[in-house]
C-alpha cells in the first residue's frame, strides 16, 4: 500500500515539532516567579535583622545587582562599596542618609560623574520596592563603611509603589538532586576528590556538605565551570580540580548537579560522616 | 459571481460575521459589567492562561497569512499586469485564493479571544477598554472595509480584467492598506502591554496618541509586517509543495514547482530583512526600559534566543538546499556547483555558533561583561556578537547562493563582465569583513553600544546585496541562455524542505509570541497593572515549547481542514473562475 502524500507530511510535520520541542525541553528549566513583599512596619526589628534584609533585596528584588557591585566596579554603575562613607561627600549639605534615600527615589538628581542616567527609580514600578524595602535597603547601603541610623519615618510617607510588586523574580533552578548526586559520582567524578553529606570520603578536596550554606548558588555554579577563575580555596592546591566540567557535562547534568549541591546544608550528613 | 463555487466556506463567513457583529455589540455593556465582576473567572479544565494563549497563538498566525500574502500577491498581480504574462496572474489567483479560504477562521478566533479577555480576564479587559475603546470602533471599521475590499478582489477576477485590470489592481493595494491599518491598530494594543505610554503614574490615560505610538509600537509594526510576508510566503510554499507532491501529470509538477518556488523566493526575501527590524525593535525595549532589555536578553529569557538562533539557522540552511537542489534543474548550472563545499562550511559554521548551548564554558569575568548576575551559564549567551556576526554571514551566504541561481543558465555578453564579477566579489569580501570585525569588537565593550554595532553589520550586508545587485541586473541583461528551467524536475525532497520551512516559521512565531508575551513576567501591563491570577508566574521554556507544538499543529489541521472545505485540495482541478491555469516553462526570475 502507497503512504497518502498527507500522511507523510503529517508525520514530517510532527517529527520536525517534536524535535524542537524536544531541544527546548533539554536545556534549562527555568521559570520566573511573582516577587513575594516585605513588611517591616510595626514590627520590632534590629538593625542587624534590617541590614540583612536590606542585603536580601539589594541581592533579589531589588535587583540593584543587574547593574552594581559592592567592592567592584559593576558593569553598568559604580562600585558600591563604601557608600555608606562617601555618601556624606557626595553632595554638599546632604548628610549620607539623605543622599542615600534621594539616590533610590530620585536617582537622576545627583549623577556620579561619568555615568549616565539609567537607574530606575526604585520605588516606581517595575522595581516597586516599598516602604519597608526602601527603610532596610538603606540601612544595608549604611552599613557599607557607615553607622546604620536610618529610621522607617525618614522614608517619604509617598514613597513606595502604588501598583506594588517587583519587578526581577526569582528565579527557580529546577534541576533534579537524586540524577545530581548519580552525576556527582558518576559521570562527574566529584567523588574522586570530594566528600559531600553521606558520599565520598575523599579528602583531596574542601569537604562539601556544608557547601550550600557557606557560599551563594553563583559562586558554586561558577565554580564547577571554571574552577581556577574563582580562586583557590584556602588550604588546598590550585589547578587540581578539572576545568573541563562545562564541555564535558551536558545542560541538564550540569543543572541537576547544582541542584544536588544546594541541596548539601549541613543537616542530616552527619551519620554517615562520622564513620 | 460564482458564490457556488465555495458553498461552505461562504457559509462558515456568514456564521462568523455574524458571531462578529454581537460581540461587537455586546463590548460595552461587557465592559462596564467588568467593574463589577471579579478580577479572573478560572477556565474549565486547562485555564484561563492557556486558553488565552492558544487562541491567541492561533488568531495571530491565521491573521499574520491573511495580511502577509496580499502584499506579495498584489506585486505578482502586477508584474503579470504589466508583463502580460498569464501565469503571474495564475498565480496572484492562487494566492488570493488561498488568503480568502483563510478569513472567516481568523474573524472567528478574533471573537473568540474577545470572548475570552471579556469572560476571564475583565478587570483586565476593562482597563485595556478604558484606554483603548476608541479604537475598536475603527478596528471593527477596518476589518469590514477589508472583508469587503478582499470578497470584491478576489470575486471581481473576471469582472475587472481586460482594460479593468487596473480598477483591480487597485483593489489588491487597497485591501493591503486596510489590512496594514488593521495591524497597526492592534499592534497598539498588544505594545502598549509591554510599554506602555501615554498614561500618568495612576495608570489613567493622558493621552491616547501616546498609548498608541509606545515604544515598541513602530517596531512591532514593522517587524511584523515583515515577518508576515515570509510567514505567507512559506505556508503558500508549503500548499504548492503538498500539491506538488500530490501530481499526477508532469504539467502539474510544473505548476506547482514554480509556485513553491516564488512562495519560498518571496519568504527569503523578506527574512534577509527581518534581523534588521529585530535589533530596532531590541533597542527600544532597551530604550523604553534597561532592565527589561536586560531581563530579555541576559535574564531568564537568555536561553530563548539560543532557540530562536537554531529556528533561524535552520531556515537558513534549508532554504539554500532548496535553492541548491533546484539549481539542478537548471541547465548550465554545473558550473557553479564548486561553490557549494564552501557555502556550506560557512552556513554550517554559522550554525555551530549559534547551537552550542548545551555546555557552556564560561568565565565569572565574561558573566561579568554580561551583568547578567542571576545565572552564570545564562550570562554569556546574551553575548550576541557572535551570533550576529554567524547571522549576518549567513545572510549574504544565502544572497550568494540565489545570485548563483539567477545566473545558472545565463552567460553574460557584456565585454565588461570580468570586472564586474570581480567588483562582486570585492563587495561580498568587505561586507564579510566589516561583519566579522565589528562581530569581534563587540566583545570589548557595553552591550548597548554593541546593539549598536549589531546596526552596522546589518547595514554593510544590506548595502552589499544592494550594490551586487546594482552590477547584476546590467550585467545579466539580455544575457545568452544555456538552455530553460526544467520546472517539475526538481527531486522531491525539495518539497520537504519547503514544509520544513513552514512549520520551522510557524513554531518561531509561536516561540516569539511567548517572547513578547513573557518579558512583562508577572504583569498584564507592564509597571501598571499587575498580574495577580494563580497564572502570574512565567512558564519555562520547555512548558512554552509544548504549548507552542500543539498549537502549531492545531494551526496546520485547521489550514488543510480549511483548504479542503474552499475545495482547494480538489485533485487536478488547477483551475477557479475558468482560469485555465497556464504552462508553466522557462525563465529563472519569478
Ligand atoms: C539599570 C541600572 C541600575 C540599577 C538596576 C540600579 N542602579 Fe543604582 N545607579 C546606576 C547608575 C548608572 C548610577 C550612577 C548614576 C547616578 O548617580 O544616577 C547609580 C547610582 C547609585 C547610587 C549612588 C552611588 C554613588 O556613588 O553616589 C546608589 C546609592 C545606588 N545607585 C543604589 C542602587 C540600589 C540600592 C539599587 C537597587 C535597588 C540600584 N542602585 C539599582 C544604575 C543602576
Ligand atoms: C581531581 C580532584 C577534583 C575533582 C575531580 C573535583 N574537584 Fe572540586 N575541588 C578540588 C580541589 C583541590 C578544590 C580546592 C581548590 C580549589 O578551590 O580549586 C576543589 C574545590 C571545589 C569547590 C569549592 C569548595 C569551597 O569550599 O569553596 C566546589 C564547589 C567543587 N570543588 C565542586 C566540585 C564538583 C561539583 C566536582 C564534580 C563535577 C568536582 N569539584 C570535582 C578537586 C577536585
Ligand atoms: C481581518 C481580520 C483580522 C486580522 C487581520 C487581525 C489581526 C490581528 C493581529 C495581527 C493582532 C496582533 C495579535 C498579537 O500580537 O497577539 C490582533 C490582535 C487582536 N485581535 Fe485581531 N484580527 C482580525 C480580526 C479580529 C476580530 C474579528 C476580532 C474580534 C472582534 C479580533 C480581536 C483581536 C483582539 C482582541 C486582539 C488582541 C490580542 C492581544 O492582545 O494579544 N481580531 N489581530
Amino acid at each position: 500500500m502507497r503512504v497518502p502524500v498527507l500522511v507523510k507530511v503529517a508525520v514530517f510535520a510532527l517529527v520536525v515539532m517534536g524535535a524542537y520541542t524536544y531541544y527546548a525541553n533539554s536545556i534549562p528549566q527555568l521559570r520566573s516567579e511573582p516577587p513575594e513583599e516585605l513588611s517591616l512596619e510595626g514590627g520590632n526589628v534590629t538593625p542587624e535583622q534590617l541590614v540583612k534584609a536590606g542585603e536580601g533585596i539589594f541581592k533579589g528584588k531589588g535587583t540593584c545587582e543587574v547593574c552594581h557591585r559592592i567592592g567592584q566596579k559593576g558593569t553598568r554603575a559604580p562600585d558600591l562599596g563604601g557608600i555608606g562613607a562617601s555618601a556624606a561627600k557626595r553632595k554638599a549639605g546632604t548628610s549620607a542618609k539623605a543622599y542615600l534615600i534621594e539616590s533610590l527615589l530620585d536617582p537622576g538628581a545627583h549623577l556620579v560623574e561619568g555615568y549616565p542616567n539609567i537607574m530606575p527609580k526604585v520605588d516606581r514600578p517595575p522595581i516597586g520596592l516599598n516602604r519597608s524595602e526602601l527603610w532596610a535597603l538603606t540601612a544595608f547601603m549604611e552599613s557599607l563603611g557607615g553607622t546604620v541610623d536610618v529610621k522607617l519615618d525618614d522614608i517619604p510617607k509617598t514613597a513606595g509603589s502604588a501598583a506594588g510588586g517587583g519587578q526581577v523574580a526569582e528565579l527557580k533552578l529546577p534541576g533534579d538532586p537524586k540524577a545530581g548526586q548519580a552525576v556527582f559520582m558518576g559521570k562527574g567524578g566529584c567523588i574522586a576528590c570530594h566528600k559531600a553529606g553521606s558520599v565520598g570520603a575523599s579528602p583531596v578536596g574542601p569537604d562539601l556538605s556544608q557547601i550550600a550554606k557557606i557560599q551563594t548558588p553563583e559562586y558554586i555554579m561558577a565554580k564547577i565551570l571554571n574552577p581556577a577563575g574563582m580562586g583557590t580555596v584556602a588550604g588546598y592546591p590550585g589547578g587540581v580540580m578539572p576545568a573541563t566540567l562545562g564541555q564535558t557535562l551536558t545542560a541538564k547534568e550540569y543543572l541537576d548537579l547544582v541542584a544536588f549541591l544546594l541541596t548539601l546544608k549541613g543537616e542530616g550528613a552527619a551519620p554517615a560522616a562520622k564513620k | 459571481m460564482r458564490l457556488q463555487d465555495h458553498p461552505g466556506s461562504s457559509l462558515y463567513a456568514l456564521v462568523g460575521c455574524a458571531l462578529l457583529g454581537l460581540l461587537l455589540l455586546a463590548l460595552p455593556a461587557a465592559a462596564q459589567e467588568a467593574a463589577r465582576a471579579p478580577e479572573y473567572r478560572a477556565f474549565p479544565l486547562i485555564g484561563s492562561r492557556l486558553a488565552v494563549w492558544a487562541i491567541a497563538q492561533l488568531h495571530l498566525n491565521f491573521a499574520a497569512f491573511i495580511l502577509g500574502v496580499p502584499i506579495f500577491a498584489v506585486i505578482i498581480e502586477i508584474m503579470g499586469w504589466r508583463t502580460g504574462e498569464q501565469r503571474y496572474d495564475w498565480l496572484s489567483h492562487e494566492f488570493v485564493k488561498l488568503t480568502f479560504a483563510a478569513f472567516s477562521t481568523t474573524a472567528l478566533l478574533g471573537a473568540l479571544l474577545l470572548f475570552l479577555f471579556v469572560g476571564y480576564y475583565p478587570r483586565f479587559w476593562a482597563y485595556m477598554s478604558g484606554i483603548f475603546y476608541p479604537t475598536f470602533s475603527v478596528y471593527a471599521m477596518l476589518f469590514f472595509l477589508e472583508t469587503f475590499t478582499v470578497y470584491l478582489w478576489y470575486y471581481g477576477w473576471d469582472w475587472l480584467s481586460g482594460s479593468k485590470k487596473w480598477i483591480h489592481v487597485c483593489l489588491g493595494v487597497l485591501s493591503n492598506l486596510f489590512g496594514t491599518a488593521i495591524l497597526f491598530v492592534s499592534n497598539a494594543w498588544v505594545t502598549f502591554m509591554t510599554s506602555p505610554g501615554g498614561i500618568d503614574e495612576a495608570g489613567s490615560l493622558t493621552s491616547l496618541w501616546g498609548a498608541i505610538n509606545n515604544y515598541t509600537w513602530m517596531p512591532i509594526n514593522i517587524h511584523r509586517l515583515i515577518a508576515n510576508v515570509t510567514f505567507g510566503g512559506t505556508i503558500a510554499a508549503a500548499y504548492a509543495a503538498v500539491r506538488f507532491l500530490q501530481a499526477k501529470t508532469d504539467e502539474e509538477r510544473a505548476r506547482y514547482d514554480w509556485m513553491g518556488y516564488v512562495g519560498n523566493f518571496v519568504a527569503i526575501s523578506a527574512l534577509m530583512v527581518l534581523p534588521f527590524a529585530g535589533y530596532y525593535l531590541g533597542r527600544e525595549i532597551y530604550a523604553f526600559n534597561q532592565t527589561m532589555g536586560i531581563t530579555m536578553m541576559g535574564g531568564f529569557m537568555s536561553w530563548l534566543w539560543v532557540v530562536q538562533a537554531i529556528l533561524i539557522g535552520i531556515l537558513f540552511l534549508g532554504s539554500n538546499y532548496y535553492l541548491w537542489l533546484g539549481m539542478e534543474r537548471i541547465p548550465g548550472s554545473e558550473r557553479y556547483r564548486r561553490y557549494i563545499p564552501y557555502m556550506i562550511m560557512i552556513l554550517a559554521a554559522g550554525f555551530i555558533v549559534w547551537a552550542t548551548p548545551r555546555s557552556i564554558p564560561l568565565t565569572p569575568s565574561e558573566a561579568r561583561i554580561m551583568g547578567g548576575t542571576h545565572h552564570p551559564v545564562l550570562g554569556v549567551l546574551g553575548v550576541m556578537s557572535a551570533k550576529n556576526t554567524a547571522v549576518n554571514l549567513m545572510i549574504l551566504t544565502t544572497f550568494l547562493s540565489y545570485l548563483l541561481y539567477r545566473r545558472a543558465n545565463k552567460e553574460s555578453v557584456k565585454p565588461w563582465v570580468g570586472t564586474g564579477m570581480a567588483a562582486q566579489w570585492l563587495i561580498f569580501a568587505a561586507a564579510a569583513t566589516v561583519v566579522t570585525f565589528y562581530g569581534v569588537y563587540g566583545y570589548f565593550v557595553e552591550s548597548i553600544v554593541r546593539i549598536g554595532y549589531s546596526v552596522y553589520q546589518v547595514l554593510a550586508v544590506l548595502g552589499a546585496i544592494a550594490l551586487v545587485m546594482a552590477i547584476d541586473i546590467p550585467m545579466f541583461r539580455g544575457a545568452r541562455s544555456t538552455g530553460q528551467i526544467r520546472w517539475g524536475t526538481i527531486a522531491p525532497r525539495s518539497q520537504y524542505v519547503l514544509i520544513l520551512l513552514a512549520v520551522t516559521f510557524t513554531w518561531l512565531m509561536g516561540l516569539m509570541g511567548f517572547a513578547r508575551s513573557g518579558i512583562r513576567q508577572h504583569w498584564h501591563v507592564y509597571g501598571v497593572a499587575r498580574d495577580t491570577s494563580v497564572d502570574a508566574w512565567t512558564p519555562a521554556l520547555g512548558y512554552a515549547a509544548n504549548m507552542i507544538t500543539i498549537v502549531t499543529a492545531v494551526f496546520f489541521a485547521l489550514v488543510l481542514f480549511i483548504f479542503w472545505l474552499g475545495g482547494l485540495g480538489e485533485k487536478g482541478k488547477a483551475e477557479g473562475h475558468g482560469h485555465v491555469a497556464p504552462a508553466i516553462a522557462g525563465g529563472s526570475d519569478p
